[in-house]
């Protein structure tokens, strides 16, 4: 395996009694794209700002292409950062924003004149060159952010929350636009974010992030069909838990209210008797029979919400309520609160939450 | 509806009275220097003498030392408590204002006894000694307004991500201060700076007692002596005090401009 161009080992950050990261190791390859995602207070900010150097650790070590940079200045790491709030100079023009960082590296005028030219062509802002920043739309100064923090070419860029000041048509489109030219620069990227949605569709792997740890590192597809633990489950997507009992370990049963799931193979280490969280995403679960489907629960309709093209049905099984979708169907009246209903599932889609 | 426009029409008009009868009644008196005819005699004799020339010029220069020092020692410190040492807010504020509370007298004899020829620190042995002495009071002096007026310029931007985004940017303490803070805080440092400058020009209490040219004295002097002068030199102070107040409202139209400011 190659070397991880950025390596973050086992980095500890207390504030006096208060710790709010904890023994948070992770390898980053060159030109990976990897997102925090976790609850405000997760930790995920300052992990970011401690690679950034606003922030010392209180243990660990930070280290980019092999160099150690836990005690160097901001202004000695050669890392670019876009901010939540934009952070451009108010006082200077968004050619002038793009150039800061070039004038400051000693470039001379006409060589960075050609890199904001080309900065702006990437942005695709080239007309808005001698606009001040409170001339532009939100969308369009976090862009001119973007490109202020790729012009003198950092070897990582950070990117802090940049999409939640944005109302959402604006963040999905400069989300996509940062990916592509992340990809075509090639550049390793860090995203902080607090939106799953965010986070799972851009990124090359995800860190969620609770209590200071990283509870899972892993690809947006494993993080959404294999979480690790049970807040990773409830965080990422929407999910049913349900309570079970360990009937047979031998035989892998479990049962749920007072129906037997089977569960072959999937209850390493439980034992009968035990109780357990399992999981199961919505759409994981039809109302009727599907092919595939080898278990079936019997509850009863609790709600009903018609969303137009989905309906969102809630069933109540035992002490238990799922929440499935189905699509709407003009031949079919949805059903009705109170009626019984079957449920069915793979339970090879059900997930044990340890 | 109609009585309370009535009665803020009368506190008005009584509060202009107040303040403008004086001035027309001073700027009356300097006229009359001539028997019979208004003239602007005492006005011509005023600015035509070479100690209101000179204390004007000792004075301004003064005034220009004082505001270069005000800045100097301001704007870092008043950048730095909003940056990294919020908590230390109050106590400033509160060092700040002393110069308000404590006569410039007191910090005047606190000075001769401090900084005497006699002293470790001998200020008062020399002329250039004794003016640097005059210009560290008058920083005192002024800074509350200085401090207020900077303080609350760096209210209106995020100085903390500002700074971030240049550190990260590769520049170092000076250019941040240089190119990104003061830039965006020039206008409350240039009103900061015209509040200091209308003190200076006035001042009396330390110029007299640290025995300098300064136009104060050389105002009270006039006044103690002549009748119709200083009237024309109170009317031409009360100008140049006018004059500064009013640049600092036409340059506030040039402040940098932003998301939450645009007008």
């Amino acid at each position: 395996m190659a070397e991880p161009f950025l390596s973050i080992q086992h980095v500890r950050k207390s504030y006096g009694s208060n710790t709010v990261v904890q023994d948070f190791s992770l390898d980053v390859e060159p030109g990976e794209f990897v997102s925090f995602l976790g609850p405000s207070g997760c930790g995920k900010t300052t992990v970011l700002r401690m690679v950034a150097g606003f922030e010392d650790p209180s243990a660990g070590k930070i280290v980019v292409a092999g160099k150690d940079i836990t005690r160097l200045k901001p202004n000695q790491r050669n890392v670019g950062m876009v901010f939540q709030a934009y952070a451009l100079f108010p006082n200077l023009t968004v050619a002038q924003n793009i150039a800061f960082g070039l004038k400051v590296a000693g470039m001379n005028k006409a060589d960075a004149d050609k890199r904001v030219a080309e900065m702006l062509d990437m942005i695709k802002l080239p007309q808005m060159a001698d606009r001040y920043p409170y001339q532009l739309s939100g969308g369009q100064q976090q862009r001119i952010a973007l490109a202020r923090a790729i012009a003198p070419k950092p070897k990582l860029l950070l990117l802090d929350e940049p999409l939640s000041a944005l109302d959402a048509k604006v963040r999905v489109s400069l989300r996509e636009e940062i990916r592509s030219i992340q990809k075509k620069l090639g550049i390793t990227t860090i995203f902080v974010t607090h939106d799953q949605e965010e986070a799972l569709s851009i990124s090359d792997r995800i860190a969620v992030m609770y209590g200071g740890k990283a509870e899972q590192v892993a690809t947006p597809f494993e993080i959404y069909n294999r979480p690790a633990t049970k807040f990773v489950a409830n965080f990422v997507g929407t999910l049913n838990v349900l309570e079970g009992k360990v009937t047979d370990a031998a035989a892998g049963t479990v049962q749920v209210n007072t129906q037997e799931v089977s569960l072959k193979g999937k209850l390493n280490g439980s034992k009968s008797g035990d109780t357990l969280s399992l999981a199961l995403r919505p759409e994981a679960i039809s109302l009727d029979r599907q092919p595939g489907h080898d278990t079936s629960l019997s509850g009863e309709i609790a709600e009903v919400h018609f969303l137009g093209s989905v309906i969102r049905v809630r069933v109540g099984i035992g002490g238990n309520t799922v929440s499935l979708d189905t699509f709407n169907n003009s031949a079919t009246p949805p059903p009705v609160v109170g009626e019984k209903a079957d449920i069915s599932f793979s339970s090879g889609d059900m997930l044990v939450l340890h | 509806m109609k009585s309370g426009k009535f009665w803020a029409w009368v506190v008005f008009i009584v509060g202009a009275a107040y303040f403008f009868i004086p001035l027309m009644a001073t700027v009356e008196f300097s006229l009359r220097m001539r028997r019979g005819v208004h003239s602007f005699d005492a006005y011509q004799i005023v600015l035509g003498d070479a100690r209101f020339q000179s204390t004007f010029l000792y004075s301004v220069v003064a005034a220009i030392f004082t505001i270069i020092l005000g800045v100097l020692i301001v704007v870092p410190a008043a950048y730095w408590i909003r940056l990294r040492l919020p908590q230390l807010r109050p106590i400033v504020e509160f060092i700040t204002l002393l110069p308000l509370v404590i006569p410039a007298i007191v910090i005047v004899f606190g000075y001769i006894r401090m900084y005497g020829s006699n002293s470790p620190l001998p200020f008062l042995g020399s002329n250039m000694g004794a003016n640097a002495l005059l210009v560290i009071g008058y920083a005192t002096l002024a800074l509350p307004y200085m401090y207020r007026a900077v303080d609350t310029g760096l209210r209106t931007i995020d100085v903390r991500t500002l700074t971030e985004a240049a550190q990260i940017l590769g520049a170092g303490w000076g250019t941040i201060i240089g190119r990104v803070i003061l830039p965006n805080v020039l206008i409350a440092v240039l009103s900061g700076a015209f509040l200091t400058f209308a003190i200076v020009i006035g001042e009396f209490t330390m110029a007299s007692l640290l025995n300098r040219p300064a136009f104060g004295p050389y105002l009270q002097n006039i006044g103690a002596n002549r009748a119709y002068e200083p009237a024309a030199l109170a009317i031409i102070a009360f100008a140049i005090t006018w004059g500064c107040m009013s640049l600092i409202q036409i340059l506030s139209r040039f402040a940098p401009k932003s998301s939450n400011r645009p007008n």
